[in-house]
């Protein structure tokens, strides 16, 4: 089994950079166009202060797009591995608070973001979707060696 | 499998320099956007916009001892309509009585009307018209939103309907006078954590719109009560 994972998880890795890298352009790409729109997903999580919030409403899509350039691209491919499962562990922190004190509130992963009504959360299937992207990341961590990437060594 | 024979340092100059131009396209872009997040301090304003309630077009602004209310709402926003055609005969009095301060921020996010409206409006506060004005499109409000109803003719013609025909006003609808107006209002909006409209706060509290707007009994008792 491990020798059969060494020689393919260069693909594996290939396969999750490219699902990981992809997410995370698109997430960053659908709020870079609405930013006030990205502000008011952030504060309604109620979890900041205002200003903060609002400032990470614009700084957030940024990074997103640069994690995922760099994912699709293979640049720096076990740090920004480490990053995205850092960041995937803190939106699925933010999303249980806003589920266990009684939020109703889009997530803003994608744009929009805000309150909904009660039986429109989706709060379960937003978590287990972050739960996956953590999966890959911590995959890539552990293989960061992938094909058709920039990287040319494993640092 | 890694293979590492030549010096990392050449081997990963392309990897480097691509990462470096993305990053610093990206910081191109993201600086000047966070910059542009500050009020602008030279934007053209209303007259009687008050730059420290949020650049709100403010009404008995220095009265003591009185409830402030401060509405957040945007022109096409159909709740907000419900909210004027509940309260507006009451704001006004409350307004020519000199018995409260009541500030309106005219938000703009719905769409490009919303825009052009809020400009009008303060192009008409210019002309001691605001409060007329507001009420006439808060009347004439599209059933949709985003319609393509309120364009410049309308607004001018909308104008006329409350005796403002001057030049002035024509060109500052034609040349959107107050945009930046209106992105400063934005961002002390969102200062304010104000995420939809309408949103009131009487004496810098928030009012429950479902509990304080479900009549105008009770929205005279939210004020009272300060």
């Amino acid at each position: 089994m491990n020798i059969w994972l060494e020689k393919f998880s260069p693909w594996i890795g290939l396969v999750f950079r490219l699902i990981l890298g992809g997410v995370l352009f698109a997430a960053g790409y659908l709020k870079v166009g609405a930013l006030d729109k990205s502000q008011m997903a952030v504060r309604a999580y109620e979890l900041l202060p205002i200003s903060i919030a609002n400032f990470l409403g614009i700084v957030l899509p940024y990074v997103e797009i640069v994690m995922g350039l760099l994912l699709i691209i293979g640049a720096f491919t076990k740090y920004v591995a480490a990053g995205s499962a850092v960041i995937m562990f803190v939106f699925i922190i933010a999303i249980s608070q806003a589920w266990a004190r009684g939020l109703t509130i889009d997530c803003g992963c994608f744009g929009g973001g805000g309150q909904v009504a009660a039986n429109e959360t989706k709060y379960l299937p937003e978590i287990l979707r972050d739960a996956g992207l953590v999966l890959l990341s911590l995959f890539l961590i552990r293989y960061p060696v992938t094909r058709f990437s920039l990287d040319k060594s494993s640092n | 499998m890694v293979k590492d024979n030549g010096a990392p340092k050449k081997d990963n100059f392309t990897r480097n320099l691509v990462v470096a131009v993305i990053v610093g396209v990206v910081l191109l872009m993201l600086v000047p956007t966070l910059l542009s997040k500050k009020s602008d301090n030279s934007a053209a304003l209303p007259a009687i916009a008050s730059v420290e309630d949020g650049y709100g077009i403010a009404f008995n602004a220095d009265l003591a001892n009185a409830p402030k209310i401060d509405i957040y709402e945007d022109f096409q926003c159909p709740y907000c309509a419900g909210f004027e055609g509940l309260t507006g005969a009451y704001l006004d009095e409350l307004i020519t009585k000199k018995e409260a301060k009541v500030v309106y921020h005219l938000m703009s996010f719905i769409g490009i009307e919303s825009l052009s409206a809020a400009n009008a409006a303060g192009c008409a506060a210019d002309e001691g018209k605001f409060l007329e004005f507001h009420k006439l499109l808060y009347a004439n409000q599209p059933k949709s939103e985003n319609s393509g109803t309120w364009t410049n003719e309308y607004l001018k013609a909308a104008g006329q309907g409350v005796g403002v025909t001057s030049q002035k006003f024509s060109t500052c609808i034609d040349d959107l006078k107050y945009a930046n107006w209106s992105k400063n209002i934005a961002n002390e909006a969102g200062k304010k954590n104000v995420n939809s409209t309408p949103t009131i706060f009487v004496n810098g509290k928030k009012i429950d719109n479902a509990k304080d707007l479900v009549s105008l009994d009770a929205f005279k008792a939210v004020v009272a009560k300060g």
